[in-house]
């Protein structure tokens, strides 16, 4: 810190470090590629895009804002903005219940004294190593099957709650069991003095939870809630499993219904608007990203090692 | 404590906060654990039973079969190869992820300018969606208008068909996932690197080790449980990889670029084979869950500073 710029400048030329810089560099242009591709492809208009042949450095020759356009303003060929909206609905609805869950549970844990809490902590850590594939085809039929739920005569009938918002719904409540671990982890670094401190002065449990020991939290949740937001965004199998209607989908879902594993066999895949959907998958992500990259960092540190 | 309460005030006074504890920790709990218990507690449960049950078609009756379906799983070669093809891939996948994501974590150590964007352009793949991402490889992929055939069309190459080669299949699918996975992995060696404590560095340097002696005697032993959680848990995710073989092969040609959770996948909403795809699920369950219990027994026993191998924070569900 204390030596010269200069110094330091000098530093970054030694064979090792022009390496990095190579290396770092160039190879991270290769993992952005994709991404770069996908942008500028947003700037083809429908019909040069099919009739072009595409370079390694897609570069129309009239170029339009016309998929960009179609992300906010919907389009004519297919309910763009329904999908978006459904996104970012399913989006905030889990981010906040994950906060919550999380940021409760987490001061269970961590403060709370009762019977079977390290039991019920480990059990509940432990089934975080059962894989999620296992519950595919069982939700599936639990929601079919859904007590006087679409039709359903107690169990059959009908569809249950397959294909209706419930899907999406039903999920928000339940714990977040990697939030709660990591809020835990958390909280048990703050001295408990600090509540006691406030009970002093007259606080009561609620006042404690939310005034004093939340503003503590704010990396570890908004690590929580990148990651929840991020996820929840990206998530295409609830959509693609549990619903079918049009109305219902949300960005990436709609992308596998017109891509090869959705289209009907044969069909001519609408690369354009695949291109725009995508493209309203990624850059939010991407710009979320950059906002608070922090946070992931030091989030997967704590995920990775715990001190 | 240290006050002047009589004992016995002081363990009614604990026994009162204790039942005021547990108390507001059920109001907070349960409904939190009967909403879990919706989504994820019972139908994991449920999947432990449907791979006993001949159960084909969502109005069948389901018929209890006791084994009979994973006797056909072991003797039917298309699922011992999904499994087998499950296994070296993801084997292959965390294998070059690490390596690759250990090579630019030591890079990523150096006091380079600019590290913090190298380290965010590294680990934008991982943040993208599979759907969106796999359309764009498909776009690389085209037969007829594809950028990659484009590229060997321009230097009087012959076009591939990269869709009739299982081999070309699984390459791609591991560039795509290796793509996907290294900026995570090295983020995380990066976490592991900065652990080690600096003292013994400069206690190697006394002794006279220079940058290779430092890797080989202070880093890499440093590194132990990073390296074993990381392995573990990549290798967790790496065998049930299935959204890139939808997305890029979608199992083809013929079935040759099938993993199991594809198959899982497949029978359970194309075949409706919920038998089959409960036996495949709870064998996959099976092998994740003997790997991490393995994992927690050798990480509790020699080092206290990892973690159960937890997946990263799902959205979703």
């Amino acid at each position: 810190m204390a030596e010269p710029f200069w110094l330091s400048l000098r530093k970054q030329f030694t064979p090792i470090h022009l390496l990095g810089h190579a290396v770092l560099f160039g190879v991270g242009l290769v993992l952005l590629y994709p991404l770069i591709f996908m942008i500028l492809a947003g700037f083809y208009d429908k019909n040069e895009f099919m009739t072009t042949v595409l370079r390694v450095i897609p570069i129309p020759e009239e170029p339009t804002l016309a998929n960009y356009r179609a992300l906010i303003l919907g389009s004519k060929d297919a309910a763009v903005s329904t999908y978006m909206t459904n996104s970012l609905i399913r989006t905030a609805y889990n981010t906040f219940w994950a906060l919550l869950t999380s940021f409760l549970a987490g001061y269970v844990f961590a403060r709370l004294k009762f019977k079977g809490r390290e039991q019920l902590f480990l059990i509940m850590l432990a089934t975080q190593m059962i894989p999620g594939t296992l519950a595919i085809i069982p939700t599936y039929l639990e929601f079919a099957r859904f007590p006087f739920a679409g039709g359903n005569y107690i169990f059959t009938g009908g569809t249950g709650i397959l294909n209706t918002w419930w899907v999406y719904l039903i999920g928000g409540p339940a714990i977040n069991i990697m939030g709660t671990f990591l809020v835990k982890q958390s909280l048990e670094k703050v001295p408990i003095e600090l509540d006691e401190a406030a009970i002093v002065d007259g606080a009561g449990t609620l006042r404690i939870i939310f005034q004093i020991l939340l503003p503590l939290q704010l990396p570890i949740m908004a690590f929580i809630a990148i990651t929840t937001a991020l996820g929840t965004w990206n998530d295409f199998i609830t959509p693609f499993f549990y619903t079918n209607s049009d109305k219902l989908q949300t960005l990436p879902s709609a992308i596998t219904r017109i891509s090869s594993v959705g289209a009907s066999p044969g069909a001519v895949i609408n690369y354009p608007l695949i291109i725009t959907l995508s493209l309203g998958i990624t850059v939010p992500a991407m710009l979320i990203f950059f906002f608070f990259q922090k946070y992931i960092v030091q989030g997967l540190a704590n995920t990775g090692i715990k001190g | 404590m240290g006050h002047a309460d009589p004992p016995a005030a002081t363990a009614a006074k604990r026994r009162t906060k204790r039942n005021r504890d547990g108390l507001i920790a059920f109001v907070i709990l349960a409904p939190m654990f009967l909403f879990w218990l919706i989504v994820s507690g019972f139908p994991t449960l449920f999947g432990f039973f449907l791979g006993f049950f001949d159960w084909v078609g969502l109005n069948d009756t389901p018929n209890f079969i006791g084994f009979g379906n994973f006797v056909h799983f072991f003797q039917n070669k298309v699922y011992t190869d999904a499994l087998w093809r499950s296994i070296w891939l993801g084997g292959l996948v965390t294998a070059l992820t690490l390596l690759a994501g250990f090579g630019a974590a030591l890079l990523m150590n150096l006091p380079l300018f600019g590290k913090g964007f190298y380290r965010s352009i590294w680990y934008i793949p991982a943040i993208t969606s599979t759907v969106a991402t796999t359309q764009v490889f498909n776009i690389f992929l085209d037969t007829n208008n594809g950028v990659i055939n484009n590229v060997l069309k321009s230097f009087g190459k012959e076009p591939i068909v990269w869709q009739y080669s299982a081999a070309w299949g699984i390459f791609w699918i591991v560039v795509y996932s290796v793509w996907k996975g290294v900026g995570g992995a090295a983020l995380i060696w990066l976490a592991g690197l900065q652990s080690v404590d600096p003292v013994l560095y400069e206690a190697a340097a006394i002794d006279g080790a220079g940058r290779w002696g430092k890797l080989r005697y202070v880093t890499l032993p440093g590194l132990k449980p990073i390296a074993t959680y990381i392995m573990i848990t990549s290798l967790i995710g790496a065998i049930q990889i299935y959204e890139q073989v939808l997305f890029i092969t979608n199992g083809g040609p013929y079935g040759q670029t099938e993993v199991l959770v594809f198959r899982i996948y497949r029978d359970g909403f194309w075949d409706f084979n919920l038998g089959m795809a409960g036996a495949s699920s709870l064998i996959m369950a099976v092998i994740v869950i003997v790997i991490a219990v393995l994992y927690y027994n050798w990480s509790t026993k020699s080092d206290r500073r990892t973690t159960i191998p937890v997946k990263p924070v799902k959205g979703g569900r």
